[in-house]
């Protein structure tokens, strides 16, 4: 995953995940939009994903539990807002009272690269140094790192 | 972490002065006296950014009246980190499993010379 840009206006407050699938884009866009396939793989090594409701169109809901490889239930709340097929797809982490409370905006791109296909994944940061700034913290920062990771032993067992 | 929670840290960091109060005190404690030196700002302006990082648990400060030494408190930080790390990671994975899953349902023969990134 790198910090990459986007052409649009808010490549400073995201990050960015992107990989190349061997496959052709229908079939990779349809992974991501048939409530069916999306349970084959969504999540962790270790998870699965129990789909309570899917409403695959724009201002459907997904509403879904993940099951922790530990046993922990993370249950999820996705609300679809944009559907292009077989380009683009934009939804948004909208919890509720049930939910994980994280809330934010996922962009996904599907284009094709040479038969294959690439997916790029855009999450979208409440603000932008507040994205520099972690991401500097994983570098450039070497002393609030080391302070940092002392710190953060619990992490490992939380994520 | 909560929303509210995460917000308000990075509330605190969207600026340029506190993040450079917190990495100076990355490197141990210091008076508010200290903090300032670098900066071309009055002591109440100083005060008042270590009041918002205070608020955002991102430093706490001594109990000792006139100095008040200032700490780094790196939880949530940490917090803020794990948050970026559990989506790094959870990318990552599904890909894998993705890539996997498209591969069984083609049901392709020779798995080399796939692309990753």
């Amino acid at each position: 995953m790198a910090a990459e840009g986007s052409e649009a206006g808010t490549a400073d407050r995201e990050i960015v995940a992107t990989r190349v699938f061997d496959a052709p884009r229908e079939l990779v866009f349809k992974m991501w939009t048939d409530p069916e396939h999306i349970v084959q793989w969504w999540g962790p090594k270790g998870f699965t994903t129990t789909t309570y409701a899917a409403d695959v169109r724009p201002g459907g809901v997904w509403r879904f539990v993940m099951h922790g490889p530990d046993g922990t239930d993370y249950q999820n709340r996705i609300v679809f807002l944009e559907i292009v097929e077989p380009e683009r797809l934009v939804y948004k982490h909208d919890p509720d009272k049930e939910t994980e409370p994280v809330s934010f905006e996922v962009t996904v791109t599907f284009a094709e690269e040479g038969g294959k296909t690439r997916i790029t994944v855009r999450m979208l940061f409440p603000s932008a140094t507040a994205r520099d700034y972690v991401i500097k913290t994983y570098g450039a920062e070497e002393g609030l790192q080391q302070t940092l990771d002392r710190l953060g032993e619990y992490v490992q067992t939380k994520a | 972490m909560t929303p509210d929670h995460l917000s308000t840290t990075f509330a605190a960091l969207a600026d340029p002065t506190r993040r450079a109060i917190l990495a100076r005190l990355s490197s141990g404690e210091a008076s508010v006296t200290d903090l300032a030196a670098p900066f071309d700002m009055s002591l109440p302006a100083i005060s008042k950014h270590l009041k918002v990082l205070e608020r955002a648990g991102l430093i706490t400060r001594g109990r000792e009246a006139q100095k008040r030494p200032c700490r780094l408190e790196a939880k949530p930080l940490r917090e803020i980190a794990d948050w970026i790390e559990h989506y790094r990671r959870f990318w990552q994975e599904s890909f894998d499993r993705l890539d996997e899953y498209l591969y069984e349902l083609q049901g392709k023969e020779k798995r080399h010379g796939r692309r990753r990134k």
